[in-house]
């Protein structure tokens, strides 16, 4: 079975936020208004952390792109009550809108806090309600929802290649931030064959997790950046 | 019938059959406040937990601390009655009532608070169908549910002899107290049954209890947050749950001792206890706190020092500094100095203890979820009026729950009182000459 | 005073006490369930086990000593009163 994963290069991304945006767009994610964003319930399934270093005019910018990292041994998969947040057969980490109650203890138990809240009934503004995507179901209020790193899009390659009978191939599968970033700073795939880039790069000695002592074993690597 | 104004104990008998006007008003006010929180409670129900003054990093506010704060409080009651009646201790005898009811009200509104938390509460039931025993909160509501069956069994069985003598002296109500009395009638063997039903009880209530409120500090400590994930939860949390109890019964017999007029039953001397028992524990906590905090300092793990920094210094520090000094310092000055330990001293600092154990929670909850490991944006959490008006209405139904309780049933045990008054002058005498080497013995 | 409860008294009491083994009975059949899901989803069988060997006995026994304290003193009730 892959391991679907992500390798996010720092050196290439530049902070310009397609991927956050191609991720609203492919998600159907609702747009919270201003008022709800500065109380800080916006919702992103794909996030960009800017990191600082030093001081005033000698400051050094990382921009760190995070959508949910599915992790291997999920911290937020073993608290859920209700079997609503799991581990799903291609071994994503899956949510399932209308099972959950809401507790939101799988919020508070991520270490990378990648999951958010439906504060209030989601609104779709009205122009872009031509423009949902069908494949991705719509949330309710009060259920916790995030990236399934297009879980979607896994499952209509596979239909597709059993309709064509035939084994799916690997890059019939990209998540769509992959797909938007104009700088080429994701790569997305199998993270166990041998003969896939993601695998080279996830050894690359510039390779890297997040919080990787606290042993989630996330799927999503970063390449440092490196300062040229 | 003979009178009832010819009782010894009518004192106690007093509250059920005559209810003065002010009650009537105490209860409008509270019906009024419970109504209020439910009015908000709707609200939120139609609109979302965005009502809340919740957000994405901090998503556990008051609801969770309230809930943490009530169920502590229901500590109290059934485990210090259990221990002291178990020890056979004789000053438990007008306190274990009104400590058990503590529990019991008590701990059904903080089983309540995690539904008022969730987000869609119409899908409780989901628990039931499809719960996951692997979930610290489904650990919670198994043992909620234990020590709530536990405890209002063991509020019950030694009201039985209390339920026949309303029956039997009173006309108010026949009826129902017949029904819940069983068909007491006071008989040595009946008496025999009890006591062996209390014994059982006693015995299995203590573990329930102290057990609850580990699960409690569970849902906490198993995930791997910085602040959170610590071994100490258990024990810290259950001595906070006595701690913050026992100062809610001091303030409780108080207040109906000055209502009531209880002077006679709850005498000076049941407050010295009972504040020897506050300030133990009030050390104890301070032990907790310090042996808590100092191992993340030492340690000095980044994660770690961030959430302890924002305590100590950050802006949580006016709250952790005051719950310092109203959960140690105080309780140690007023309470150690005999001077000090007036009823009034004592009721000043279960006051205090009440609101800072209430800080303590607050201090648990919020700071590691405003602390998270990734460099986000935090929004610093302030409760709406939505939640604030829960908590009050939380309140407000306890104080409804007491009242009601003490116009139907006596809030000090009459029949454990007789029998203090009538054999246990001479149990005791016995119980002690089997201590001691008696004279023949030594000599 | 020994006297007789009414019949409808007895009835509801009766009623009453069936409530507590019906909890009983309620809690066996949800923590069952639970297992059964538990073993379906291969997720934390264990757990399960082990909090259902410590859920349903002690619930037995809260009922257990209820019954005990009611049906005891029915009876010795009921002899204070042939006597
Ligand atoms: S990143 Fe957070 S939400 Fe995603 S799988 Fe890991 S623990 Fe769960
Ligand atoms: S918020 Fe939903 S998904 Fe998260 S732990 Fe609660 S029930 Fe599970």
């Amino acid at each position: 079975m892959p391991r679907w994963g992500m390798v996010i290069d720092l050196n290439k991304c530049t902070g310009c936020s397609s991927c956050v945006t191609a991720c609203r767009m492919e998600n159907n994610i609702p747009n919270v208004g201003v008022e709800e964003a500065q109380n800080g319930r916006a919702m992103n399934w794909m996030e960009i952390i800017t990191e600082y270093e030093g001081e005033f005019p000698n400051i050094r910018i990382t921009h760190i792109p995070r959508p949910c990292f599915q992790c291997d041994d999920a911290p937020c998969v073993v608290v859920c009550p209700v079997h609503a947040t799991f581990i799903n057969e291609d071994g994503l980490v899956g949510q399932i809108y209308n099972r959950c109650i809401g507790c939101r203890y799988c919020m508070n138990a991520c270490p990378y806090t990648a999951k958010c809240f439906n504060y209030s009934t989601p609104e779709i503004p009205e122009a872009f309600v031509p423009l949902q995507n069908p494949e991705v179901t719509k949330r309710m209020v009060g259920v916790v929802e995030k990236c399934s790193f297009c879980h979607h899009r896994l499952a209509m390659a596979k239909d597709l290649a059993r309709y064509e009978d035939r084994e799916m191939a690997e890059d019939e599968y990209q998540a769509a931030c992959v797909e938007s970033c104009p700088t080429t700073a994701m790569t997305f795939g199998d993270l166990d064959n041998p003969d896939h880039e993601v695998h080279h790069l996830k050894h690359s000695n510039r390779a890297f997790r997040l919080e990787e002592g606290l042993g989630t074993e996330p799927k999503v690597y970063y390449l440092k950046k490196e300062d040229k | 019938m003979t009178d009832i104004r010819q009782e010894t104990d009518y004192t106690l008998f007093r509250p059920i059959l005559e209810t003065e006007k002010s009650f009537y008003w105490i209860v409008a006010t509270l019906l009024g406040i419970i109504f209020w929180a439910g009015y908000m409670y709707i609200n939120q129900i139609i609109y979302g937990l965005g009502v809340t003054g919740l957000n994405n990093t901090v998503s556990w506010g008051f609801y969770i601390i309230n809930f943490v704060f009530f169920i502590g409080i229901s500590h109290a009651g059934t485990l210090i009655s259990a221990i002291l009646r178990l020890s056979q201790a004789e000053w438990r005898r007008p306190i274990t009532r009104m400590a058990e009811v503590i529990t019991a009200i008590v701990l059904l509104i903080g089983a309540v608070h995690p539904i008022l938390d969730l987000g869609r509460p119409d899908r409780i039931l989901n628990v039931f169908l499809f719960g996951r025993l692997q979930s610290p909160l489904l650990w919670d509501v198994t043992a909620i549910t234990t020590y709530f069956t536990a405890s209002t069994i063991y509020l019950y069985v030694p009201l039985i002899p209390d339920i026949a003598l309303l029956r039997d002296k009173t006309d108010k109500y026949k009826w129902f107290y017949q029904f819940l009395s069983w068909g007491y009638i006071g008989t040595e063997k009946q008496k025999h049954i009890l006591e062996r039903a209390m014994t059982i009880l006693m015995v299995m209530v203590i573990p329930i209890a102290v057990s609850v409120h580990t699960v409690i500090s569970f849902i906490f400590s198993m995930t791997i947050q910085p602040g959170w994930h610590s071994t100490i939860f258990g024990p810290y949390f259950v001595v906070g749950a006595i701690f913050s109890g026992t100062a809610t019964l001091l303030v409780v017999m108080i207040a109906f001792r000055k209502m009531y007029h209880f002077e006679n039953y709850l005498k000076e001397i049941h407050f010295q206890y009972l504040g020897l028992l506050l300030l133990i524990f009030a050390i104890l906590w301070g032990y907790f706190t310090f042996s808590e905090f100092v191992t993340g300092f030492y340690g000095n793990e980044p994660m770690e020092m961030s959430v302890i920094l924002y305590k100590f210094t950050g802006p949580y520090a006016v709250f952790f500094w005051l719950m310092v000094v109203l959960n140690f310092i105080i309780p140690v000055v007023v309470l150690g100095f005999k001077r000090l330990k007036t009823i009034k001293g004592i009721l000043f600092t279960s006051m205090g203890v009440i609101v800072g154990m209430w800080l303590e929670r607050l201090i648990i909850v919020v700071p590691s979820l405003s602390n998270p490991r990734l460099p986000y944006d935090v929004h610093f959490y302030i409760p709406s009026l939505t939640e604030v008006s829960l908590f009050m209405g939380g309140i407000a139904v306890f104080c409804l729950g007491f009242i009601i309780f003490s116009k139907l049933f006596p809030l000090i045990s009459i029949w454990e009182i007789e029998e203090g008054r009538n054999e246990g002058l001479e149990e005791a005498q016995k119980r002690l000459e089997s201590y001691l080497p008696s004279v023949e013995q030594v000599k | 005073m020994t006297q007789k409860t009414p019949k409808w008294i007895l009835f509801f009491q009766y009623v009453s006490l069936g409530f507590i083994w019906l909890l009983v009975l309620g809690i066996i059949v949800w923590i069952i369930n639970l297992m059964k899901l538990s073993n379906y989803l291969h997720d934390a069988q264990n757990a399960t086990i082990v909090i259902s060997l410590i859920i349903i006995p002690i619930f037995i026994t809260l009922a257990g000593v209820l019954s005990y304290v009611f049906f005891g003193l029915k009876r010795a009730n009921r002899e204070e009163i042939t006597k």
